[in-house]
């Protein structure tokens, strides 16, 4: 059996953080892009009504689509290699997945920007502000989400759960690896939210404090 | 005396008349006397009929002294480029070396892929393919396969040596990578294993190396020289082999009656002599296949011209084509009639062949199942832990929120594997155990969510004192009533969640075309219809919740 001491004296641990690397890069790339994406959209949201008609449903469908599926959707319809500018591209998996998040990510970026831009417009500089905790927030979501990688064969964080899993021949022994994998991506997710809720508070006795003043 | 030794001398001359003419008859028939006839026929028609263009290719390949042979790029033991040269090695290009000795020409190497093998011959950009081709019925009506078959193959499970694997029993419900369009797929998939596909084989030893995949299938011919390697032979073994499969020499349809002839007879004559045999040896590939045929073919039976017709010393194609739906004709006829017409079709291997129709139902109904049954999940899950979250007491509270933090913070696929792992313990595992971990792992993770939302309403309205600082039914439902729209949002991602069960095994519309589009064509046309389905499904559900909402707070208005 293997023991917790075990498998943290492992190469496992080592392995994990490794495969969660991937996770953020990902994570980082699909916000990148959804910001490239949301961005826009967020100003024709807040443009004229023909704007606004041709951007909410195309935010709609994006905010309907599933993840998994739009990764399985992508990794079968770009051909491989495909050309841009003359140049063969080849796009690797965790690629694919950081497209696939970033409908999400866009659709995050342009609620949050039009919320953001309408605080500022009310005069709220704080409500404007809360647009950089939910940034944050929506970086913890797509490092969480981007393990949806492992089914096409990326090398993150969960596919390394997996593979220690696989080796282990009872499911207790499993749970420990399991628990190991979840603790560590609970971390970045308790992290991640803790820092969340302290730029809230901060700009709610911000808020507070302008109101006051 | 005399007419003793007359009789003597005229039974021996008559008995060696009988030889001689057996002798002859035999000589007509033999494959060697009949390729020196038909390139004796061909070379006679050299060069008046060089340049005509309905000279066959056995003539244009005569004509030009050269052979151009397509074969893999890289491929090893079979046809793999010399490092910074043009010269290949493997025993595919030393029988296209061999084949072209025989014809007397030269031969040159045309790259080929295994997307491309037969579309280059169609293009006339080979005279023949030699390039680890297995010769099944859906190619027979594609290229003209030589007979007998130059080689055979099996499709192996390779693993790491310290996991038991032995037989189906062992590796259903286990991943397998495998590549896209291996034939071998539809079999693996009716045996219950879940595919991870890549685009090229070469990939496959590599994500065993690089631990992505734990077990992966493919030909023998291709795992034999990965195998043969210290470095990786000494953590993977072969586990167990199936559909084996005749590998054949491929020419064009049409223009090679005589060409196709001459190939064959050399194959035969290949065999018969030990040829391919020792061929095979020298590049260190296996060759029981090579020495059973070598058997047939020096057998009396099989040592004839004749013989090339005969189904007892050829071997058939292996059987791959699929039992077609009764209404796959129209369906065919409907997709040619919008190419015709529109300039475009999509494909539909879905709806042609019966496996893959009954695929496709289940993973609809399955996915409509497993989207309920999440839905209802979600549902109950978050009034329970809303209940246990809005109690008064630091007990319960604790436990719902240890319980609501852990599975927060466990990414989705996780959890459903986790779910999945749990169940097939309990459980012997079947498609509806997959799908009942799933709908479970899903209602436990967006109900948590969405019973902490119930939990911080209760709490914000005990703090306004309308319902107390105790714990009430009516402050119950007025939490619920208060968290409505994170309850809907959580029941929304539930329905929008529910394709990632395909990783734990359920049979839903994902699973179910993935499994489909590993040994069919059509895959951009399967994904953009499950892509539509799934979206179609969550605008359906984000519909359904805002009637919900709208009912509610009618009601709520009017009370």
């Amino acid at each position: 059996m293997t023991g917790l001491g075990a498998l943290l004296a492992s190469d496992y641990p080592a392995d994990l953080a490794t495969g969660m690397v991937v996770n953020f890069r990902i994570a980082g790339v699909a916000l990148a892009f959804g910001l490239a994406l949301g961005v826009p959209f967020t100003l024709m949201y807040l443009g004229g009504r023909v704007a606004r008609r041709i951007v909410a449903p195309m935010v709609g469908l994006m905010r309907a689509a599933p993840t998994f599926v739009v990764m399985f959707f992508l990794l079968n319809i770009i051909p491989k290699p495909w050309t841009l500018f003359g140049v063969d591209l080849t796009l690797p998996p965790s690629m694919i997945v950081a497209l696939s998040l970033v409908p999400y990510a866009a659709a995050y970026i342009a609620d949050n920007g039009r919320a953001a831009i309408l605080g500022l417009r009310a005069g709220s500089q704080a409500e404007a502000l809360l647009f950089l905790p939910n940034l944050i927030r929506a970086y913890v979501v797509l490092v969480m989400s981007s393990s949806a990688g492992v089914a096409i064969g990326v090398n993150e964080g969960v596919a390394v759960v997996l593979r220690e899993a696989e080796r282990q021949s009872t499911l207790g022994e499993q749970m420990v690896v399991f628990a190991v994998g979840v603790f560590a991506f609970g971390a970045v997710f308790q992290v991640g939210f803790a820092i969340v809720r302290l730029l809230m508070r901060s700009l709610s006795r911000r808020k507070k404090a302008g109101t006051a003043g | 005396m005399k007419q003793v030794l007359r009789a003597a001398l005229t039974a021996l001359a008559v008995l060696c008349l009988g030889v001689l003419s057996a002798a002859a008859a035999d000589d007509t028939d033999s494959p060697d006397r009949a390729l020196a006839d038909l390139l004796a026929g061909a070379r006679a028609k050299i060069p008046t009929q060089c340049d005509s263009p309905d000279a066959g290719t056995l003539v244009q390949v005569l004509c030009s002294g050269t052979l151009r042979v397509g074969v893999r790029g890289n491929y090893p033991l079979f046809s793999t480029r010399v490092a910074e040269t043009e010269e290949r090695i493997g025993y595919d290009t030393d029988v296209g070396r061999a084949i072209a000795a025989k014809l007397g020409v030269e031969p040159e190497w045309i790259y080929v892929r295994a997307a491309t093998r037969i579309s280059t011959l169609a293009e006339g950009g080979a005279d023949v393919v030699i390039a680890t081709m297995g010769h099944n019925t859906r190619r027979d009506g594609e290229a003209r396969f030589i007979r007998p078959h130059y080689y055979s193959s099996e499709t192996i499970i390779v693993g790491p040596r310290d996991l038991e694997i032995a037989n189906w029993d062992d590796v259903r419900e286990r991943r397998v990578c495998s590549t896209i369009g291996n034939y071998a797929n539809s079999h693996l998939v009716t045996q219950g294993v879940r595919l991870m596909l890549f685009e090229d084989a070469a990939r496959l030893p590599e994500a065993l190396n690089e631990n992505v995949c734990v077990l992966a299938a493919h030909d023998d011919s291709f795992m034999a020289y990965y195998l043969g390697e210290p470095a990786f032979g000494d953590r993977f073994e072969r586990k167990f082999g199936f559909d084996q499969v005749p590998w054949g020499m491929a020419v064009a349809q049409t223009g090679t009656d005589d060409f196709a002839l001459a190939l064959e007879l050399i194959s035969e004559i290949m065999h018969r002599d030990g040829e391919f045999l020792a061929l095979a040896r020298e590049n260190g590939i296996f060759t029981s296949f090579l020495e059973n045929q070598q058997v047939l073919w020096q057998s009396p039976a099989c040592a004839t011209v004749a013989a090339l017709t005969d189904p007892a010393c050829v071997l058939p194609a292996l059987d791959a084509t699929p039992p077609a739906t009764r209404f796959a004709p129209e369906v065919e006829n409907s997709v040619a009639w919008m190419k015709d017409n529109i300039g475009f079709a999509p494909e539909l291997p879905m709806l042609t062949s019966v496996p893959a129709f009954e695929l496709f139902m289940d993973g609809i109904v399955n996915s409509l199942i497993l989207v309920v049954g999440a839905l209802a999940a979600t549902l109950a899950f978050s009034l329970i832990f809303g209940f246990f979250a809005a109690l008064p007491f630091r007990a319960s509270r604790v436990v719902a929120w240890g319980i609501i933090t852990t599975l927060q913070s466990s990414p989705v696929i996780l959890t459903l594997v986790v779910a999945a792992a749990v169940a097939n313990t309990i459980f012997t595992y079947s498609p509806a155990v997959a799908l009942g971990s799933a709908i479970v792992a899903l209602g436990l993770m967006n109900g948590c969510n969405a019973g902490q939302a119930i939990g911080e309403a209760a709490d914000s309205l005990r703090a306004e004192g309308r319902y107390g600082t105790g714990f009430s039914a009516a402050l119950y439902w007025a939490a619920v009533r208060r968290s409505l729209t994170q309850l809907l949002s959580f029941l929304v991602n539930a329905a929008k969640g529910t394709p990632i069960a395909s990783f734990t095994g359920a049979p839903e519309l994902l699973s179910a075309l993935t499994d489909i589009t590993s040994f069919a064509a059509g895959r951009v046309t399967t994904y953009t219809m499950v892509l539509v389905f799934y979206i179609a499904v969550v605008f359906l559900v984000v519909w359904a919740c805002e009637r919900v909402r709208a009912k509610l707070e009618q009601r709520e208005a009017r009370a």
